[in-house]
């Protein structure tokens, strides 16, 4: 009778051991394609909100964007020979970077900030950026110690072929932030077919 | 009588400013270079620097001294995050072309840190833009994760002994 139900159980724990090594080898949940902002997310036309004072310029030391979990540091990030910004090293999956010879986040102008959705290991710090949202909040952490506050105003997703240079990084009259990662299709031979840019004004600093 | 203690202050004022400027050419050499990080290192007339150093020690305050390009004295206050001191002065609208030394002395052990800063007349961060798209993925998220692998692997193991195990018994008569 001991023997019977111990069969049983060698039974149960064999099937059940069988069926999830495939549906786990076969993908199970984990390889989705990374989140891409739906087109209620885009930039709303009418007037720019108004936006907090410009503060003095001061070089990032960190970005935290709660909403989707991410707290990272900054590292300084310069052009590439084809005038591209460059990247952060793939390797460092929680580190971003900011194109340190434009606008420092919080100052009056277009700071740009980037980061990886994914490198060869998995999903990296800007894996969720497509999920967030208008309204959303973003943190800098600045050298002067302080912190500017910036509030989202569209997440866009645009193709590499067709990028709109101007108004990703062109200049501002007020101080705002870009942030970006790879977005948009994916292809084996060509990789993302663009960037997700999430667009946001400096609401608060503290 | 109030004039003159006021002169009296502002005479001693200038002697150890004057006697900071002799100073300062010796005390430069023993300065460690660079730790005293001046942002942006260029600047323009009327623009507003920032320097901080973490050469203070946590949380380490400094006098800051700008007045070799003309703004005179500032405080180097301890930051809220990371330790380091943190001051800020105003290049003056009349301030010449030029590299200037920017000082800060620590409060607590009086160590004397210096940076440069770079005053131009026209702006040299007139910006150049990036261009296009940025690399910032390579697909990795969407292949297999390694640690969903290796899990699925020892499942089917724990499957193939069990699988193993019951045949055995079943091979041997034993019933199931």
């Amino acid at each position: 009778m001991r023997r019977v139900v111990g069969d049983t159980v060698i039974a149960s724990v064999t099937a059940v051991a069988l069926c999830s090594g495939v549906w786990l080898l076969h993908g199970g949940a984990g390889t989705q394609a990374p989140p891409q902002p739906s087109a209620a997310e885009a930039r709303p036309g009418g007037a720019d909100p108004r936006s907090a004072p410009a503060l003095p310029p001061s070089p990032p030391d960190r970005v935290r964007i709660p909403s989707i979990r991410v707290d990272a540091p900054l590292m300084g990030l310069g052009l590439t020979t084809s005038g591209s910004l460059d990247v952060p090293p793939a390797a460092k999956k929680n580190l971003a970077g900011w194109y340190e010879s434009g606008t420092t986040p919080g100052e009056t102008g277009t700071a740009i900030v980037a980061g990886h959705v994914d490198n060869a290991e998995g999903p990296a710090v800007f894996y969720d950026l497509g999920a967030v949202r208008r309204g959303a909040t973003i943190e800098v952490d600045r050298r002067d110690g302080g912190v500017a506050v910036f509030t989202v105003d569209a997440v866009e997703v645009y193709d590499a072929r067709d990028f709109p240079d101007e108004k990703v990084y062109g200049a501002a009259a007020r101080p705002e932030l870009r942030v970006i990662t790879c977005g948009g299709e994916y292809s084996r031979a060509t990789g993302y077919r663009g960037n997700v840019v999430v667009f946001a004004h400096l609401t608060g600093s503290r | 009588m109030r004039r003159t203690a006021a002169r009296l202050l502002t005479g001693t004022a200038l002697a150890v400013v004057t006697a900071a400027g002799f100073a300062a050419p010796v005390q430069a050499a023993v300065a460690r270079s660079g730790s005293l990080d001046v942002y942006p290192s260029t600047a323009v007339p009327g623009g507003q620097v920032t320097v901080n150093t973490a050469a203070c020690g946590d949380p380490g305050a400094a006098a800051g001294d700008a007045s070799a390009v003309g703004a005179g004295p500032f405080t180097l206050a301890p930051s809220s995050h990371d330790g380091k001191a943190i001051g800020q002065f105003r290049v003056p609208p009349s301030a010449q072309p030029g590299t200037y030394e920017i000082v800060a002395q620590c409060a607590a052990d009086g160590r004397r840190v210096a940076g440069d800063l770079v005053v131009v007349l026209t702006s040299s961060r007139e910006q150049v833009y990036p261009r296009g798209s940025v690399k910032t993925g390579v697909g990795g998220a969407l292949g297999p994760d390694p640690v969903q692998t290796a899990a699925g692997v020892t499942a089917l193991a724990v499957a193939a002994a069990g699988g193993t195990w019951l045949l055995h018994r079943r091979a041997r008569g034993d019933g199931i």
